[in-house]
């Protein structure tokens, strides 16, 4: 019995913080969509591109977890150039228009770091928290602690600026309602080329704190992007707050589905948990329509 | 309809006619390709350009047929020519029981769905024991017409050819039917279309399942050409590669699939010949710049732009 309760009690902690990985990249998805209706189909690609560059600035000395702050500044202008260039050209076309050219990109950066660093799978170098730590029979890995601390504060960062800022107030303004915060003086060309900045500043600093656990490769962004699509649509696509909760039920699902089903099939009732929702309940958990 | 009926007999045609004279092997498997490339497009192109319901998990309906292939030589003893109507019928039904609950949703709602439904039903074939597994299938060697196979690639190459002629044929006739009409307005403006009588949900569960059946029947020939099945061909990687093909050519023409194979086979093969070997993502780079190029400046992709250039100059001249 007692056996069981602490197998039970490291699957919920393990859920709880794969979920929390989840959430990290989930945060800039649902900011970006929130704000301009937009899902970014390279997503994962734009964490791939995250991960080369923390594991590059590995390589002249900068752990990760310092490289964080660089990383996440690179992305953000990165984010503002893409938008420049490509999303916001998008926006003036059909509607369908941001959904291929988005994939476009996906194309194109997953082509790019295939024909700059190979397919090899690549990790930082100088890596801190190695270790793991043990309490009450129950083990977690020093980075995963790391990683899910690091989601916490992203994701109550971004939520304080949101809500509480004079910036995020018009960000807000936005999602609402495009036209009224038109008139009212907001500049949606800029504040768009925020959010999107922002959301890419998000996944570069969640691509910093994955390269404490894991590996890059072209092709990581793919494994990562469809739960965080799935976190996203649970939570409700734009809800900051909803990515979390989304982020939580998925991380959950995955580690007591991979336990009591088989490893195999560890994804499976994340899918189809998310199919329900989105025929049930097509506006998430949380959000409203 | 006319004028598409002739440019599609002149065009199947002159293909034929270089089937018989090509004798080059590596210029006969670049033809092969190319054709089944443009149907597997042109069907994806039913559903995600007509019926406007962007699918990133066509490829689960290639496997259908590529299974089916793999089942009848392998497992079943039957000729493969049962695999073109039993992998239809299974692409169809598994169109159907996607479609229903799904093509209620719309825009990226419905794309984030086929992604987690691709997943599923990789995860599903890959621990199939029936299905091959991981490691799927090699098909037993038999040459003949009775068991689909061919040492010469020439039958191959006219097989598909004749596919490919029935794709075309059938999506022109879906242009000009009520099928196709509703679908067009449905695209412009669902509320309006609801309004007078369309229903949504029967009208594109059609299209679904006649675009499932198409890839089938290219997932067969596929299987038989190469006798070799296994879970890459349902990849999420090779639903990728069949969306790019769509829309490079242009969403919703009937010449932009076969324009987009064309660019994907050609390109394919030129990255593969000078840059030496595929896999290095020059071929990737090229389709991704050629994507965000066409969606940012000509979003109805290379067809649907010579389609409106040609229509814009027959206006200018019945005005002059």
């Amino acid at each position: 019995m007692e056996q069981t309760l602490t197998v039970f009690a490291q699957l919920l902690v393990a859920g709880v913080l794969t979920g929390l990985l989840f959430a990290l990249v989930a945060v800039g998805l649902t900011l970006v969509y929130g704000v301009m209706d937009v899902v970014n189909f390279a997503h994962g690609e734009f964490l791939m591109l995250a991960m080369y560059a923390s594991a590059g600035l590995s390589l002249l000395g900068l752990q990760p977890l310092l490289g964080l702050p660089v990383v996440a500044a690179a992305l953000f202008l990165f984010g503002l150039v893409v938008y420049r260039l490509v999303i916001g050209r998008l926006l003036q076309g059909p509607s369908e228009a941001t959904i291929f050219g988005t994939f476009g990109l996906l194309v194109l950066m997953q082509g790019l770091a295939q024909a700059l660093f190979t397919s090899d799978y690549r990790s930082a170098r100088h890596l801190p928290f190695q270790g793991t730590v043990h309490a009450g029979g129950i083990a977690v890995s020093q980075a995963s602690l790391v990683e899910a601390l690091g989601a916490l504060v992203l994701t109550g960062l971004l939520f304080a600026f949101v809500e509480y800022t004079e910036t995020g107030r018009a960000l807000r303004a936005l999602a609402e309602d495009r036209v009224a915060a038109t008139l009212m003086g907001i500049n949606v060309g800029r504040m768009n080329a925020l959010a999107f900045g922002l959301g890419s500043a998000c996944v570069g600093a969640a691509g910093a704190l994955l390269m404490l656990s894991y590996p890059v490769y072209p092709t990581v962004g793919a494994e990562f992007a469809l739960t965080a699509f799935i976190v996203v649509a649970l939570g409700g696509f734009g809800k900051i707050q909803g990515a979390l909760v989304g982020a939580l039920i998925v991380g959950l699902l995955e580690v007591f589905g991979g336990f009591y089903l088989a490893p195999q099939f560890k994804m499976v009732p994340v899918y189809v948990a998310f199919l329900v929702i989105v025929l049930v309940r097509p506006q998430g958990l949380m959000g409203r329509r | 309809m006319r004028r598409s009926l002739a440019v599609l007999c002149g065009v199947v045609g002159a293909l034929g006619v270089a089937a018989f004279v090509v004798r080059d092997t590596l210029v006969l498997d670049l033809l092969f390709s190319l054709l089944l490339f443009a149907v597997l497009g042109q069907s994806w192109n039913w559903i995600s350009g007509y019926a406007g319901q962007i699918s990133f998990s066509h490829a689960i309906f290639y496997g259908c047929g590529a299974y089916a292939a793999a089942l009848a030589t392998d497992a079943w003893h039957i000729s493969p020519w049962l695999a073109f109507p039993i992998g239809a019928l299974a692409a169809a039904a598994l169109a159907l029981a996607i479609g229903f609950p799904t093509l209620a949703l719309r825009g990226h709602y419905f794309s984030i769905a086929t992604i987690a439904i691709g997943a599923l039903v990789d995860v599903f074939v890959r621990n199939s024991h029936w299905l091959g597994g991981a490691n799927g299938f090699e098909l037993p060697i038999a040459t003949g017409f009775a068991s689909l196979q061919f040492v010469d690639k020439t039958p191959y190459v006219l097989i598909a050819l004749a596919l490919f002629a029935l794709t075309q044929w059938l999506t022109i006739a879906l242009e000009h039917s009520k099928l196709g009409y509703y679908l067009r307005a449905l695209r412009a403006n669902h509320a309006a279309a609801a309004s007078v009588g369309i229903v949504e949900r029967r009208w594109k569960l059609i299209a679904f399942c006649g675009s499932a059946a198409l890839a089938s029947a290219a997932g067969v020939l596929y299987a038989q050409y190469t006798l070799y099945v296994d879970p890459g061909t349902i990849a999420l990687s090779t639903s990728i590669d069949i969306a790019l093909i769509g829309v490079v050519g242009g969403l919703g023409t009937i010449w932009g699939p076969p324009v987009g194979a064309l660019i994907y086979v050609v390109l394919s093969k030129f990255v593969a010949l000078e840059l030496g070997g595929s896999g290095k993502g020059y071929d990737l780079v090229i389709y991704g710049l050629l994507i965000v190029v066409i969606a940012t400046l000509q979003p109805r992709g290379i067809a649907g732009s010579i389609v409106d250039a040609l229509r814009r100059r027959r206006a200018r001249e019945s005005a002059a």
